[in-house]
């Protein structure tokens, strides 16, 4: 059964690494969040780091870096197009009602 | 087409090179995290829609607490990779003890998330209450995505349990083991989000 698993996947010391720099990547957000930045910066700080931290979990903690490349390439993307059209067109969703033709 | 041929067709091995059950997680996982990215960017376009959105979120106990079931999550994904790992292994008895450390970590969190809900809805917090005159939807949002993500932890909570112990008696493998951790690592990945969306954007 597991003869179709691509690799044994890294050590528990790399796991260790990943998790301190993942404890540090939150302490320096919480630190962020006290500095004395607009708030646009501060969410756009935040989402980088969030990000950052997301792609070591998926790489690390869930093995995606140890698994076909086929499975990222058919998971992630698309994914990632969700999220992009979320963010362009919803925003528009407010306006429709403003947008219809007026009742004659 | 002989026989032969059909055969060998359904035995094909899958293009991913991963066990069934571990693409059915994956897929699940990016529907659910297409549900959460949904509502995340529903709260923001609130967020920042809302003129009157007001921040009740101080340093102590709120961010403090928050940070402390990070790393209380961030733990117990370390916790279950110490399992996958010794299941993989064929170590039964030493994959159920970081199971069941990562289970106690998991109520942990669950526990450090009910006593903040307990003490916001006795200061007056609801779904549709801000004890504070601001926009209602503060309440609103934040008890909905915490409260999703609080049922995937308890949901988490109770496939792990169910999974220690049916490997620790033989009856499941070390690919469940594996499946499960997957989801697990998923929902620490989600509070990755929502720690710095919804409680450190939301400082006074």
């Amino acid at each position: 059964m597991t003869t179709m698993e691509t690799s044994s996947g890294p050590t528990f010391k790399m796991y260790v690494a990943v998790w301190m720099g993942m404890v540090v990547i939150a302490a320096v957000e919480a630190w962020m969040a006290y500095m004395h930045v607009s708030p646009g910066k501060l969410l756009a700080t935040l989402l980088v780091l969030a990000v950052v931290e997301a792609a070591v979990a998926l790489r690390y903690f869930m093995h995606l870096k140890y698994e076909v490349p086929l499975l990222f390439w058919t998971l992630i993307p698309g994914l990632v197009f969700a999220f992009v059209m979320m963010n362009q067109f919803w925003a528009d969703a407010s306006r429709m009602s403003s947008l219809r033709f007026p009742i004659p | 087409m002989t026989a032969g041929d059909v055969h060998g067709a359904a035995m094909e091995p899958s293009p991913f090179l991963i066990q069934s059950k571990k693409l059915t997680v994956w897929l699940f996982i990016v529907a659910d995290a297409a549900t959460f990215g949904a509502i995340l960017f529903g709260y923001g376009y609130l967020r920042f829609g809302s003129p009157n959105w007001t921040k009740p979120f101080q340093f102590s106990p709120s961010i403090i607490n928050a940070f402390i079931m990070t790393v209380i999550l961030l733990t117990s994904s370390l916790t279950m990779l110490g399992g996958v790992a010794a299941a993989r292994e064929g170590r039964r008895s030493v994959a159920v003890r970081w199971l069941g450390a990562t289970v106690l970590l998991g109520v942990l969190f669950a526990t450090l998330h009910l006593r903040e809900w307990s003490t916001m809805i006795h200061d007056g917090w609801s779904l549709s209450a801000n004890p504070m005159g601001g926009s209602v939807l503060v309440g609103a949002t934040f008890f909905s995505i915490t409260g999703l993500h609080l049922l995937h932890v308890i949901c988490g909570v109770v496939a792990i349990t169910v999974i220690a112990i049916g490997f620790g008696t033989g009856k499941l493998t070390a690919g469940h083991v594996e499946t499960t951790g997957l989801y697990w690592h998923f929902v620490d990945l989600v509070w990755m989000f929502v720690f710095p969306l919804v409680y450190l954007l939301n400082l006074r």
